[in-house]
């Protein structure tokens, strides 16, 4: 469960390079709820993320995840409820690693860490067989560098260890984006799985429309740091990839009429 | 052949600075220059305790703690107070000059009547052979030589091993991921500047041991003997690689050990052929420059010369 409250984020405050990512969001999303967030580039929607991972502390509002207030906590303690795959897909792995280290230390996410071998029998076993779920071969090369992956090879493993210990909070942060459409797919599809499998709260950032439009059960839309619509219940199940678009045209006019206005305001009274 | 032995003991000696050095450098990618101050700061620390009469192991253990410290100090300025790095290592290398006058009193502390572990190995070795001198190959060497030359050894080897296993704890991996990927460890729960102190502890714990061995078989401590230091663990560190030529990380480590030893065994040689003991560091700097541009350069060179080939009619 996430409830977040009335959130807002300015970064460089007081310069000329002042930017308002975040201008009061406000999002609960239920136990296991799936919420899809779209919006332009530069809406704010991985702010939004990173406020909720704590890569940052927000300037104002809360954040509520599975009933703890972690408004104030760093980063690497919210870590214990949240699982996280990036855009990027060289974000998510440590590159230099061997497959099963970067398992290893997944296995451990949020939890003591101990003077005792990172890898021990049973959690290799485990591994192989999880890894063998994802049909990709990469049973047989858990001692290979993760770097030497493709990303979407490598995007599907940081997804599948993001949720080893079952997250309170998914984040998904455009994870296909940077991916060839076939991989994008594989790791739709395997996204939709673990979701589903585990019931997970999860928080979905897309570009793609048709993702919006066939995963979640809400789809929210951002604008210039704030939810500009949201759908849900029977709203979202009905929607479709014109109605999207439609609503995009929308802002898209709305910002050019204010982008007008002010230019009319600044020729008149400057 | 003594001089070669010589070269081989100060080497073997010298690896454990270069594996302190590989923490910093290749998990961390700083060059920390916190250890030109931190060899000298164990080397100062076990003479003086050396002097005063305390057993050699506990001042070896008191000069790898005053190691850490200092390396904890140069953690917690870059990760609590956001100091560059490299600044973080200079303030602390500074301020270890004086800490390190202070704690020898003067600049230079011999050990000649001291009891310390090469007076430890020279009577291991006596009772173990029962004569003063021994042959080999050919070579009449002296017992006393090889026994500190086996000592050594034994130490390096179990800080080799203890290291290669605290980096496939569940510690060690999170330290190396905190160097291989911020974000993905952070992300992962664990607290990087925390684990970025604990490795800089770590390794200046390991380079001032590296110093308090060196006084004992030199015999003296010095409060320059740990000029340029940081370059010279550097340059053991790259020649390694070279050597093993793998980024796996048993050989990484034994490559560092291995670095140290040839490189030392190099300059031995320079130095016989008559090289100027003053052009030392120069020499140095300007091997770790060629190892760190050289690559870069042949790989361009190489895609010029196969883009001039193949553009050939
Ligand atoms: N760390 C940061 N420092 C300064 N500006 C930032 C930072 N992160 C994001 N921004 C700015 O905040 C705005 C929203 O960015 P972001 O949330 O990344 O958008 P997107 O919706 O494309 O993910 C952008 O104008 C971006 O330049
Ligand atoms: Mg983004």
């Amino acid at each position: 469960m996430l409830t977040i409250r009335d959130i807002h984020k300015t970064f460089n405050a007081g310069t000329v390079n002042e930017v308002r990512a975040l201008q009061g969001v406000s999002l609960h999303v239920p136990e296991g709820g799936f919420v899809v967030v779209l919006g332009g580039n530069g809406s704010g929607k991985s702010t939004l993320q990173n406020a909720v991972a704590g890569s940052f502390f927000v300037d104002g509002g809360s954040i509520q995840i599975a009933g703890e207030d972690v408004t104030r906590w760093p980063e690497h303690r919210r870590a214990r409820l949240i699982g996280r795959v990036f855009q990027n897909p060289f974000s998510g792995t440590a590159p230099t690693m061997s497959i099963a280290e970067n398992f290893a230390l997944a296995t451990r996410r949020g939890r003591r860490r101990r003077i005792r071998w990172a890898i021990s029998r049973s959690v290799r076993d485990e591994l192989r067989e999880r890894v063998r779920g994802l049909r990709m071969g990469l049973e047989d090369r858990l001692d290979s560098a993760i770097g030497s992956l493709s990303g979407g090879q490598r995007q599907a493993l940081t997804l599948l260890m993001a949720t080893w210990l079952k997250p309170a909070l998914l984040l998904l942060d455009e994870h296909t984006a940077a991916l060839d459409p076939k991989s994008a797919e594989q790791v739709i599809r395997l996204t939709g799985e673990i979701v589903g499998g585990l019931g997970l709260t999860t928080v979905m950032v897309t570009h793609s429309m048709q993702q919006a439009v066939n995963l979640g059960d809400r789809v929210v839309m951002m604008h210039k740091g704030r939810i500009a619509y949201s759908f849900s219940g029977a709203e979202k199940q009905r929607l479709r990839v014109d109605d999207l678009l439609g609503r995009f045209e929308e802002l898209r006019r709305r910002e050019m009429l204010d982008e007008s206005t002010a230019a009319l305001l600044r020729e008149s009274y400057v | 052949m003594t001089l070669m032995l010589g070269a081989l003991t100060i080497g073997l000696i010298l690896s454990l600075l270069a594996m302190g050095i590989f923490i910093s450098f290749r998990v961390f990618e700083i060059a920390d220059i916190t250890v030109d101050g931190s060899i000298t700061l164990g080397a100062a620390l076990c003479a003086v305790l050396l002097v005063r009469g305390v057993n050699p192991a506990l001042a070896m253990a008191a000069s790898f703690l005053a190691g850490t410290v200092a390396g904890t100090i140069t953690g917690v300025l870059q990760a609590r107070f956001k100091i560059n790095p490299l600044l973080s290592g200079i303030l602390v290398m500074t301020a270890l000059y004086s800490v390190n006058l202070h704690i020898m009193g003067r600049s230079n502390i011999p050990l000649l009547t001291a009891e310390n572990v090469t007076t430890w190995a020279d009577r291991w070795s006596q009772a173990l052979l029962g004569v003063a001198d021994v042959n080999v190959f050919g070579w009449m060497v002296a017992g006393r030589d090889l026994g500190i030359l086996a000592l050594v050894l034994g130490i390096v080897t179990m800080v080799g091993v203890a290291l290669y296993g605290f980096l496939r704890t569940e510690v060690g991996t999170a330290m190396r991921a905190a160097g291989d990927n911020p974000q993905m460890i952070r992300a992962l729960g664990v607290d990087v500047e925390s684990y970025r102190i604990l490795g800089l502890a770590l390794s200046n714990g390991l380079v001032a041991w590296s110093g308090a061995l060196l006084a004992q078989y030199q015999g003296f401590a010095d409060a320059q003997m740990g000029i340029g230091m940081v370059v010279w663990g550097l340059a053991s560190v790259i020649i390694g690689e070279s050597l093993t030529g793998s980024r796996s990380l048993g050989l990484a480590i034994y490559g560092a050990i291995a670095g140290s030893v040839l490189f030392r065994l190099l300059v031995a040689m320079a130095l016989r052929w008559g090289l100027n003991p003053n052009d030392l560091k120069i020499v140095t700097a300007l091997f770790v420059f060629g190892a760190l541009v050289l690559p870069t350069w042949v790989g361009t060179w190489r895609r010029n010369r196969t883009i001039a080939e193949t553009a050939k009619p």
